[in-house]
């Protein structure tokens, strides 16, 4: 093996292999290719096994030759190299195309009952003003839901409320939350700003205005020097809270044996704006709760001294508060757990 | 209360509009809930003069009438009635008038003739309760002028409370319209010619218990005609909601109406010796009432009786013997006054409430009862002819002084949050009728309270008024109804806004916080709340019971006791309460079943309730029940449905959120309402053993989703007790550092038999795999080839840390080993 055979190997090398290179077919091929050529094995190596038979001057000539030959090649093989990949990507690319006009995966998410929901709406406005939420029992004694209440047996206002009796001796399905008033009063000492959220029971034929289960939410406020101005103010808030800012409301007097001066709260009707509709019965307002100052006896059951304390309470249907805001007519979707109705409240 | 505003005008001026006056009204406290336009329906109706009233050439039973309407020619019109004569003037329905009811007249041929429309009855007009003849009109009624602007009115319809008795009747609601206006009152006309021998001498009562019957006044009216009414106290009384009935009948509703008094007359003759008891009802003792019922007294029924026996229930019903008949000639009228909760309890008793009972009810003013008697008795004279008897029988003629409660005006201004000096408060008092009165010198007696718990304070006289009661004012006897009356009349609109400026309570965390907290994580998981009835029916509690109630979680109220029943339900289907949620459940998976769903996922937080003795007990449960599709059916995926495993899933998101370790299953094979191989007892515990979720859950027995018309699909239901459900806030979770070493997951899968729960086998890892054991969980389970029949092959994946190094591979291999050995100490063969 001479200098110059070995020269023009490695020459007729270079010119296969880039022939070789400029026809890969693809990246998988150019690989092999590489390998074949170049690796430790590779045809490059074979012919340069042949250096040990040269004199050792040609030995870093034939390097050199060697040398750029390797460099051709690797330089051909990282050009057609990029081109295939750049080539085979486009390919996948236009292969992965989807149509991407169908409707995704749906994720699914439950509904909030817009009862329960409505409470806390209410609950969440009145804790800006201090009133924490309280609960007190369902099957009621007869005591706490009337008498306490000043409103002894066979008395006219009891008509207010259509009573359903249970089995259990001085036992009833509460009429209202506003025994929950005593049961705060007995509990814990003024200042007190409660709210009683909870379920509520009548004798009352069901229709789209009425049922024999439904939710109220009580409200509570007693301390020295609460007043009915106090109160006015509060609910003022209230309605602006929960139907905006701009909503006129109404303070008038109203009735309630437990409240003394009693009052009725409306706020403008949401349908008509004020200007008279059959939502609103022509008036212009809806009235959204009651409401007044405690009463002096409801306050000595409630074990405080009416010549010290005084305050107000209010109650009202989360809804009916639910079916103004939302426009809703009905108040037997509450109870018929239709989800196509349910599954609007998010 | 329907009060028509003509009559309203006898009694109290008006200048404002019927919009108006029903505004003040409502402000006033008397809400005026509807305002009623009556003869607006009335369309092209007109007076009439009849010229001529002729026989009907072709019919017998017909007239033809020439009639005028004012202006153009007279119209020919053909009518059936027989009270018609030349000369009168009627009601005249020209061709497109419209009448209530819809009712169109137009120019018809009626048996040869064209009638130009149509002579129309009272009944026709809705306007008097005469169907027979048509209605004459008074002679000097307006020729052509349409009927609506003569005989129509407004009718405001008042809800008047409870506690303002006083204000059931049209001089009681003019009596709150002059305190808005400030007008004059005028009372209806009482004064009587009296003829014949006196009252006293004709009729005598006793009464045997005055406290039920505190006064009782009679008349005796002697000769009366009984016929319709004038046809102007008809359409008063139409447009009061009250059906006409007989001149006698008529005046004693009319009384009722105009004073709030209620009134009975009695045919005299019926009356034994003109001899009047009042006295409860004795044993055994039975009255055919009004309405033709017989029916057997109760004891505690107060009974207007003569020797013979129950004439009357008082203040409820007549009774059909000594009813006012075209046959009376004399009349009693019984005007009285009874005890308002004996009443009450009667009309109750027979379910017997009326007009008259309301009113007795609620209470009467003393006085009225001689006003009233004396008003029917010439209210009678006059429409019936009849000669009033002279005097009255009266059992108590003296009237009560007037109530007098002390207020002070410095109150008055610290409850309602005003400054009204006392001046202001007395002239805004007197408006009502009150009188105010300085208080006599010394320390005045305030009644802050009244009733069971009466409580007056002493206060000096120079900061007390006292104000003196109108008799009729029943609802004012503490200082605080004196405030309300203070504010009312001078417009709660007038009330100064203010927000509270007295201290906020302490902390204090809200009781539905975690509640709220479950609610919404369920929501995140894709259920639907659902909010059902708390009263059930009773086949409902048998069908869907579970056989062991719920074990409470720490803190939480067991379910014990027995079901509560409603003594008086609406319906069957709503007569018990409930003391597990599932039933409701399935009947919310039923009916959205019913209407074309195909995927249920709801849950409910809600109570139970049971008797213990004679206590209640309520506690709070989380219910769930899935049907169907789990996910939302889409095209990009097969739709599964839910089991019990997507259950469980729901309850471990509820142990992760709650910081609680991972729930433990129990199978159970012994709750009849489950399928019994799908069944299983779910606890989880947090870190310290204390039990924070407890319950049931499994595919309801598909006999009971047969019963519930459930079908396609099993329904997975579930009833927990979570700690802190009924007042708890939600846990703080501690959060750690995650280990800056590597962790290191080895698998082990071990070969048991088919019966042997997963459950146990995890439990021996998670006791046996070292203190760097972090995690175990079930990856795989292979059943068939090479294994047995009957067994199968269950994989775990075991996770490894330590906090503080990189674990070395002996310390893993001496755990792995651990674990390899319990597990076959514990009947399993580890599988290579």
């Amino acid at each position: 093996m001479d200098l110059v055979q070995l020269t023009r190997d490695l020459e007729d090398l270079r010119a296969e292999a880039l022939g070789q290179v400029a026809v890969a077919p693809d990246s998988a091929a150019l690989e092999e290719l590489e390998i074949e050529v170049l690796g430790k094995k590779g045809r490059l190596t074979g012919v340069l096994r042949g250096i040990g038979a040269l004199a050792a001057e040609d030995r870093p000539r034939v390097g050199a030759v060697a040398n750029t030959v390797r460099q051709t090649i690797e330089a051909a093989l990282r050009e057609r190299g990029a081109a295939l990949r750049n080539s085979e990507l486009e390919a996948r690319l236009r292969l992965e195309r989807v149509d991407v006009t169908t409707p995704g995966r749906p994720v699914r998410r439950g509904s909030l009952h817009p009862s329960i929901e409505a409470m806390g709406d209410i609950a969440r406005i009145f804790a800006q003003f201090g009133f924490v939420v309280h609960e007190s029992p369902e099957v009621e004694d007869d005591r706490t839901n009337f008498q306490m209440l000043n409103i002894p047996p066979d008395h006219p206002a009891r008509d207010l409320w259509d009573t359903l009796y249970v089995d259990v001796p001085g036992h009833l399905l509460r009429t209202h939350t506003s025994p929950g008033q005593i049961r705060v009063m007995q509990a814990m000492r003024p200042p007190i700003r409660a709210l009683l959220p909870g379920r509520c029971f009548r004798y009352e034929a069901v229709d789209a205005s009425h049922g024999f289960e439904f939710f109220q939410v009580e409200g509570l406020m007693v301390d020295e020097g609460t007043t009915l101005g106090d109160l006015k103010g509060l609910l003022d808030q209230f309605a602006h809270a929960m139907f905006g800012a701009r909503k006129r409301t109404r303070f008038r007097p109203g009735y309630y044996p437990f409240t003394e001066p009693s009052v009725a709260f409306d706020v403008e009707c949401l349908v008509c704006g004020g200007s008279g509709c059959p939502a609103c019965g022509r008036s212009g307002w809806m009235t959204i709760l009651g409401a007044g100052m405690v009463h002096p006896v409801v306050l000595q059951y409630g074990g405080l001294d009416p010549e010290r304390y005084q305050g107000f309470a209010f109650g009202m249907g989360p809804e009916r508060i639910s079916m103004l805001k939302h426009g809703i007519t009905d108040l037997r979707l509450f109870m018929e757990n239709d989800l196509r109705f349910l599954e609007q409240f998010r | 209360m329907r009060v028509p505003l003509s009559w309203l005008r006898e009694y109290v001026d008006v200048d404002l509009s019927p919009e108006a006056l029903a505004e003040r009204l409502t402000l006033l406290g008397m809400e005026v809930k509807s305002i009623e336009r009556r003869g607006a329906e009335w369309q092209n109706v007109v007076v009439g003069e009849l010229l001529s009233v002729d026989r009907h050439p072709r019919a017998d039973r017909l007239s033809l009438t020439r009639v005028s309407v004012g202006g153009g020619e007279p119209l020919e019109v053909v009518c059936g009635a027989t009270n018609i004569a030349a000369g009168q003037r009627v009601p005249v329905a020209l061709p497109g008038a419209v009448l209530p009811g819809d009712r169109r007249i137009e120019r018809t041929e009626k048996m040869g003739v064209v009638s130009n429309g149509m002579l129309c009855s009272g009944d026709e007009l809705r306007l008097t309760g005469d169907a027979d003849g048509i209605l004459i009109l008074p002679s000097d009624t307006p020729l052509g002028v349409p009927l609506g602007d003569l005989f129509g009115d407004v009718v405001l319809d008042v809800d008047v409370k409870p506690n303002r008795g006083d204000a059931l009747s049209i001089v009681g609601l003019a009596r709150e319209v002059a305190a808005v206006t400030e007008a004059v009152v005028r009372w209806p006309d009482a004064a009587l010619t009296e003829a014949g021998p006196p009252t006293v001498d004709r009729l005598r009562v006793d009464i045997e218990d005055p406290s039920l019957c505190p006064r009782f006044v009679g008349r005796w009216v002697a000769g009366v005609r009984v016929g319709p009414s004038p046809d102007r106290v008809q359409m008063r009384l139409l447009a009061a909601g009250i059906r006409p009935i007989s001149n006698v009948v008529d005046a004693s509703n009319y009384v009722m109406m105009e004073l709030g008094k209620p009134i009975h007359t009695f045919d005299a003759a019926a009356i034994h010796d003109g001899r009047i008891v009042v006295r409860l009802a004795r044993p055994g003792e039975r009255l055919t009432t009004l309405d033709h019922v017989e029916r057997e007294l109760h004891a505690e029924t107060l009974l207007i009786a003569d020797p013979a026996g129950p004439l009357a229930i008082a203040g409820v019903m007549g009774g059909a013997a000594s009813e006012v008949s075209d046959a009376t000639r004399d009349v009693v009228v019984e005007s009285a006054i009874f005890d308002p909760i004996s009443i009450r309890r009667t009309a109750f008793r027979y379910g017997l409430r009326s007009e008259a009972s309301l009113r007795f009810e609620k209470g009467q003013e003393h006085r009225l009862a001689r006003i009233g008697a004396d008003r029917t008795a010439k209210l009678l004279a006059d429409w019936a002819g009849g000669a009033v008897a002279p005097g009255a029988l009266d059992t108590n003629p003296v009237d009560p002084e007037p109530g007098r409660v002390a207020f002070r005006p410095a109150r008055v201004n610290l409850l309602l949050g005003t400054s009204l000096s006392a001046p202001e408060q007395r002239a805004l008092l007197e408006r009502v009728g009150m009188e105010i009165e300085t208080a006599p010198p010394g320390d005045v007696a305030v009644q802050v309270s009244a009733g069971e718990r009466p409580l007056t304070v002493v206060a000096a006289a120079a900061e007390t008024l006292v104000a003196v009661v109108p008799t009729w004012r029943r609802d004012i006897a503490i200082e605080a109804d004196i405030i309300e009356e203070v504010a009312r009349v001078r417009g709660y609109e007038l009330i100064p806004a203010t927000l509270p400026s007295t201290p906020v309570p302490a902390f204090r965390s809200s009781p539905v916080e975690l509640r709220d907290g479950v609610r919404g994580a369920l929501v995140g998981a894709g259920l639907a709340e659902v909010v059902t009835h708390a009263l059930v029916s009773p086949r409902h509690l048998e069908r869907a019971s579970w056989a062991r109630p719920i074990t409470a979680a720490d803190g939480e109220t067991a379910a014990a006791g027995t079901p509560i029943s409603v003594t008086n339900p609406l319906s069957a289907d709503h007569a018990i309460l409930r003391q597990s949620l599932v039933a409701d459940l399935l009947d919310v998976v039923s009916t959205n079943a019913r209407r074309g769903r195909t995927d249920v996922a709801i849950f409910e937080v809600g109570r139970g309730y049971g008797r213990v003795g004679e206590a209640t007990q309520e506690w709070w449960r989380l219910g769930i029940a899935l049907w169907g599709a789990f996910e939302i059916p889409a095209w990009n995926r097969p739709v599964r449905d839910a089991d019990l495993d997507d259950a469980k899933g729901v309850i471990e998101l509820l142990a992760r959120y709650l910081g609680l370790g991972a729930p433990t299953y129990t199978g159970i094979a012994d709750e009849p309402i489950l399928h019994p191989g799908r069944a299983a007892e779910a606890v989880a515990r947090d870190d310290q053993g204390g039990t924070g979720l407890t319950g049931r859950l499994g595919e309801l027995h598909p006999g009971l989703a047969e019963a519930w018309e459930i079908r396609g699909g099993s329904v997975v239901v579930a009833e927990l007790s979570i700690r802190g459900l009924t007042t708890g806030a939600l846990p703080i979770p501690r959060a750690v550092a995650p280990s800056r070493y590597p962790d290191v997951e080895r698998d082990v899968a071990v070969v048991v038999d088919e019966a042997r729960p997963s459950g146990d086998l995890a439990a021996v890892i998670r006791t046996r795999g070292g203190p760097l054991l972090q995690d175990v969980r079930l990856f795989d389970v292979y059943r068939g080839a090479p294994l047995a029949d009957g067994a199968r092959s269950l994989a775990f994946r075991l996770r490894f840390a330590a906090e503080d190094r990189t674990l070395a591979e002996a310390e893993i291999e001496a755990a792995m080993a651990d674990v390899m050995n319990a597990l076959q100490e514990a009947g399993g063969r580890i599988r290579g």
